[in-house]
C-alpha cells in the first residue's frame, strides 16, 4: 500500500459538481485507470480518498489536491505510467496534473486559498465597496447551519482583496485564510460586498487559483513542479 | 465562462447565458453534460436530441436511452445529443432570460434538431414533455409546427397507448427501436418536413397520428376521431440475444438515481402477471448468452469505474444463466457487487442475491396480493410456503431488512384480500424473528393498481379514489405497529389511470394541467392534486380514467402489441375464475400470439 498526493484541476462541466460528486468522479477515474484504491475497515468499506479542501459547487479549481491510498507498493519509476493512465481515464473537466508518493499518511490542511470571481457591477463601484470593506473595523455575516446560527467575522479570514476590469463586470480577487475554526465562505464574502453594491448576491465564474497547504511531506509539489522520468518531483519545494 | 462544453466553443452560442443561469440554480451539474463516454460529433447530420422527460438524475439512469444514444452515435451518421427536463428553478430563469432549451453535447438549441425523441416511461412525466417543448420554443401542437421545427417522436412503453399524447407528437415508434435506427436516420435526409414524416411513416413500427390517408379512429368516450397512418405493429428486436449490451455507457459527473453499470441479460418476461404491461409488451423472452453477459459486464466495469453491476431485465432471477453469470463476474471482479433489480418470491432467489453481494442491507420481495385467490387471479404464482421460505431465507442469510410490495384496488378485490396483506406481513414478522431474533426490520409499500393497455386487465377500470382510500385505511388499522407502511398517493394514481386508459381527449387534460402549473407529477413534493382537479373540471374529464366495457372499441386498438386480443380476453376470464396460467418458458406455449415468423423465444437453455 502507498499514499499518494494527486494534484488536479477541476474546470469545464466538472466545475458544476459538488464536493461529494468530485470525490466520486476522482474515485471512478482511478478505477478506470486500473489503479486499485485501498479500502477502509468496517461494515461498509470505503475507498481511502480525501479531498482536504472542498471546492464549492460552481467553482473551477486550478490547484486542487487529493490524498489517496493505493493498494500497490508504488515505485517512483512507475508514476509516469500511472499518471498517463489517470489522464486517459479522467472525465471532461478533470485534469490530473501530478502524482507524488507521500510515504507516511499525509494530513494536509489548507492555510490559505486565492480565489477569483466576477461581480456584476462596474469597476468604480466595486473599488468603492472594497475601500468600504478595508475601512470597517469588522464585517460580520450570520451563517445558518443545521447546528444553528453563528456570526462569522469576515475580516479575520479575508485578505488581499482587489478588483480589476473584466468582460462582463468586474473581477474580484481575494485570499481566504483557513484556521482551526474554519474560514469564511466565498458566498459570504460576495454577499457582504453585494449588499454594499446593492446587487444580487450571486457568485459568478468562481475560480480557486491557488491553495497553500500545511502538513504536506517535505517532498511535495507546487505549480512549477514537474515529474522527472524517474517519478520524482523536481522544482520548488515547500 | 471558460468551457461548456469544451469540445465546441465556436458552436456554443449559449455559453454566456448559461454561466449566469448556472450560478443561480440548485445542482447546476444537471445542465452541463460532460459525462465520461459522452459522444460528440460536431457537424454531423442529422442532429437528433433524445430526452427523458424528467430531471437529469432520473433520466441519466435510464438504460433504454443509453442504448439508443450509443446506437445512433456509434452506428449511424447521426449526432445524437440529450436534453432532460429542467427543474422549475432553471425553467423560471430560462423563461425570464429567453434562453431556449439546449442539448448537453453541443449546447445548441434543441429546436434546431431534425428529430426530438422522447422516451415515454410513465404517465406522470407527460406534463414535463409539454414543459420541455415550451422551453425549447417548439409549438406544443403538431398543427402549429413549421418546416424549421424538429419532428417530435415518442417511444418506449408509453406507446402502448399513445393517444393522450397524440396532439403533441408528430410520430410514435411502437416497440424496440434498436433494429430500425438506420431507417429512421435515413428518413430524416428527405428535404422537407412533410417528406421526412412520410418516409418515417414507412418505417415499420412508426405510427403517424396526424397522417391523412389512414382511417379515422374513434377514441375516447367523447367519440373524438383522429386519423392516423393505420394499424402499427409493435417491433421486436430479434438481434437482442446476438448483440452485446452497451459497454461504454454515459458515466455522469453528478450521481444519478442508480450509480452502477447495467447489463441487460434478458428482454421480455413470460411469467404472465396479468396486471403487468411490460410482461405483455416485451414478449417474447430473449436471453443473452452467459459468456456475452460476463464479457460485457467486465468491459462495462472497466470502462465506467463502477463498483457494482446490475444484471437487469423484467425478472432477472428467471434468466437461464443467472447463477453462472454472477459467478463469472465475481470470479473476475471479486470486490464488485452484482445486483439483481427485483427478486422472485422464493428462497432460491435470495440465494442468488447472496451470491452477488456480501453486503447485507435489505431485500425487496413483491407478493402483490394478500390471499392465494387474488394472487392466482393476477397470476402471481406465489404460495404461502414459498413466501415463508423466502422470508426465512432473507433473514437467515444475514439481511437486516425486508421490504414487501403489495397493491390495492386490484380487480375483484375484497376487504378480506386487503386484510390478508396485514396477516401476511404479520407472519413475515414471525418468520423473520425466528430466523434472526433481534434484527428484523420489515416494511411494506402499497401501490394502487392502475389498469394498463394491452393487458388482461385493460378493461377492468380503476377502483376509484374512495375505494383505494378506504382499503388503505383498513390496512393501516390491521397492520402490526412494528411494520412501517408507505402508501402510494392516490392522487397520482388517479392521474396515471386517466392517462393510461384515456383516448385523445386526455391530451386536453395534460395541456390544461400543464398550463395550470403541473410539473414533475411523479415527485411527491411537486405533485398538486388540486391542479389536476381544476384541469379535469375545465376540460370535462373525470379523473380515474374511463372503464371500457367488453363491447367497446379500445382507443389503442390500432397499436398491435402482437399479443392476441383473444389471449388477453381469455386471461381476463381466467382471472375471474382465479385460474393461473403457466410460464411458457417452461415448455408449454399458451398461445399468446407473439411468436411466429422470425419472432420466437430465445432461451439459453
Ligand atoms: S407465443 Fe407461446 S411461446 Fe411465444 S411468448 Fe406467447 S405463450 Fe410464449
Amino acid at each position: 500500500m502507498s499514499w499518494w498526493l494527486v494534484s488536479f484541476r477541476r474546470d469545464g462541466p466538472a466545475r458544476y459538481i459538488s464536493h461529494l460528486d468530485t470525490m466520486r468522479v476522482v474515485q471512478r477515474t482511478f478505477a478506470r485507470a486500473g489503479i486499485e484504491l485501498a479500502l477502509s475497515q468496517g461494515m461498509r468499506p470505503k475507498p481511502r480518498l480525501s479531498l482536504p479542501l472542498p471546492l464549492p459547487t460552481g467553482a473551477a479549481g486550478l490547484d486542487e489536491l487529493a490524498v489517496v491510498e493505493v493498494v500497490e507498493e508504488s515505485a517512483a519509476a512507475l508514476l509516469p505510467v500511472r499518471l498517463a493512465a489517470l489522464r486517459a481515464a479522467a472525465a471532461d473537466g478533470l485534469a490530473i496534473e501530478r502524482l507524488v508518493i507521500a510515504g507516511e499518511r499525509p494530513r494536509p490542511q489548507a492555510a490559505a486559498a486565492a480565489y477569483e470571481c466576477r461581480l456584476d457591477a462596474p469597476g468604480p463601484a466595486v473599488d468603492e465597496a472594497l475601500a468600504w470593506f478595508a475601512g470597517q473595523p469588522c464585517v460580520s455575516v450570520v451563517r445558518q447551519s443545521p447546528k444553528g446560527r453563528r456570526a462569522i467575522e469576515l475580516k479575520e479570514y479575508v485578505c488581499e482583496l482587489s478588483a480589476s476590469p473584466c468582460d462582463a463586470g468586474t473581477k474580484l480577487a481575494f485570499t481566504l485564510r483557513y484556521g482551526p475554526g474554519g474560514s469564511a465562505r466565498v458566498d459570504e464574502v460576495v454577499a457582504a460586498l453585494a449588499a454594499r453594491l446593492e446587487i444580487e448576491p450571486v457568485v459568478l465564474d468562481l475560480t480557486r487559483v491557488r491553495v497553500t497547504w500545511q502538513g504536506l511531506p517535505s517532498r511535495s509539489f507546487a505549480a512549477t513542479d514537474e515529474i522527472a522520468p524517474d517519478g520524482h518531483v523536481r522544482g520548488q519545494r515547500r | 465562462m471558460r468551457s461548456l462544453p469544451k469540445e465546441s466553443p465556436g458552436e456554443n452560442r449559449l455559453q454566456h447565458d448559461l454561466t449566469d443561469l448556472l450560478a443561480r440554480v440548485a445542482r447546476p451539474g444537471r445542465y452541463v453534460g460532460g459525462e465520461f463516454h459522452a459522444r460528440r460529433k460536431p457537424g454531423a447530420t442529422p442532429r437528433i436530441v433524445l430526452s427523458y422527460p424528467d430531471v437529469y438524475e432520473i433520466g441519466i439512469a435510464n438504460s433504454g436511452l443509453q442504448i439508443l444514444y450509443a446506437g445512433l452515435n456509434d452506428a449511424t451518421p447521426a449526432a445524437a445529443e440529450r436534453a432532460y427536463c429542467p427543474w422549475p428553478d432553471m425553467a423560471t430563469l430560462m423563461r425570464a432570460r429567453g434562453v431556449p432549451l439546449w442539448s448537453l453535447e453541443s449546447g445548441a438549441p434543441v429546436h434546431e434538431a431534425a428529430l426530438w425523441g422522447f422516451t415515454l416511461q410513465h404517465e406522470l412525466t407527460y406534463t414535463n414533455i409539454l414543459e420541455m417543448l415550451d422551453l425549447a420554443g417548439v409549438p406544443l401542437h403538431v398543427a402549429e409546427r413549421g418546416e424549421a421545427d424538429p419532428i417530435v417522436l415518442g417511444g418506449g412503453p408509453g406507446t402502448a397507448n399513445p393517444l393522450p399524447l397524440a396532439p403533441f407528437f408528430d410520430a410514435f415508434f411502437v416497440g424496440e427501436a434498436e433494429g430500425r435506427l438506420a431507417e429512421i436516420v435515413a428518413a430524416l435526409e428527405a428535404p422537407t418536413r412533410a417528406q421526412r414524416l412520410g418516409r418515417l411513416g414507412a418505417v415499420p413500427g412508426v405510427w403517424l397520428p396526424h397522417a391523412s390517408g389512414g382511417r379515422a379512429v374513434a377514441t375516447g368516450k367523447s367519440g373524438a376521431t383522429m386519423a392516423g397512418n393505420g394499424r402499427v405493429e409493435r417491433q421486436v428486436f430479434m438481434g437482442f440475444a446476438h448483440t452485446s449490451p452497451v459497454t461504454e455507457p454515459l458515466v455522469p459527473l453528478i450521481e444519478g438515481v442508480h450509480d452502477r453499470a447495467v447489463i441487460e441479460v434478458m428482454r421480455g418476461c413470460t411469467a404472465g402477471c396479468r396486471f403487468c404491461q411490460a410482461g405483455m409488451w416485451y414478449r417474447p423472452v430473449r436471453e443473452r448468452p452467459v459468456a456475452m453477459v460476463v464479457e460485457a459486464a467486465a468491459r462495462a466495469l472497466r470502462s465506467t469505474g463502477c463498483d457494482e453491476v446490475s444484471l437487469i431485465s423484467l425478472s432477472s432471477c428467471d434468466y437461464g444463466g443467472v447463477r453462472e453469470a454472477i459467478a463469472g463476474i465475481r470470479e473476475r471482479f471479486p470486490h464488485v457487487r452484482v445486483s439483481l433489480p427485483s427478486l422472485r418470491v422464493d428462497s432460491a432467489a435470495v440465494v442468488l442475491a447472496r451470491l452477488g453481494d456480501e453486503q447485507r442491507g435489505s431485500v425487496t420481495l413483491a407478493p402483490e396480493a394478500g390471499t392465494q385467490r387474488l394472487r392466482d387471479a393476477i397470476n402471481k404464482r406465489v404460495d404461502e410456503q414459498a413466501f415463508a421460505a423466502a422470508v426465512r431465507g432473507v433473514f437467515g442469510a444475514g439481511y437486516s431488512g425486508l421490504k414487501l410490495y403489495f397493491m390495492v384496488g386490484l380487480p375483484d378485490e375484497t376487504d378480506d384480500d386487503v386484510a390478508a396483506i396485514a396477516a401476511m406481513a404479520e407472519s413475515a414478522l414471525r418468520n423473520a424473528r425466528e430466523a434472526a431474533p433481534g434484527r428484523s426490520r420489515i416494511s411494506i409499500a402499497v401501490s394502487s393498481f392502475v389498469p394498463k393497455a394491452h393487458t388482461p386487465f385493460e378493461r377492468a377500470g380503476f377502483a376509484g379514489e374512495a375505494v383505494i382510500r378506504r382499503r388503505q385505511e383498513l390496512l393501516r388499522q390491521r397492520l402490526p405497529r412494528q411494520i412501517r407502511v408507505r402508501f402510494h398517493d392516490v392522487g397520482t394514481s388517479l392521474v396515471e389511470a386517466t392517462m393510461a386508459m384515456g383516448g385523445r381527449e386526455a391530451g386536453a387534460l395534460i395541456e390544461a394541467a400543464w398550463r395550470g402549473g403541473a410539473r414533475f407529477d411523479g415527485w411527491s413534493e411537486s405533485f398538486d392534486a388540486g391542479i389536476w382537479r381544476r384541469a379535469a373540471a375545465e376540460v370535462g374529464i373525470e379523473l380515474g380514467g374511463p372503464a371500457w366495457s367488453s363491447t367497446e372499441a379500445l382507443p389503442w386498438r390500432d397499436v398491435d402489441p402482437l399479443v392476441d386480443d383473444g389471449f388477453l380476453r381469455d386471461e381476463g376470464a381466467r382471472a375471474v375464475r382465479a385460474e393461473t396460467t403457466a410460464d411458457c418458458r417452461d415448455g408449454s406455449c399458451t398461445s399468446c400470439g407473439v411468436c411466429g415468423g422470425e419472432i420466437e423465444m430465445e432461451l439459453i437453455r
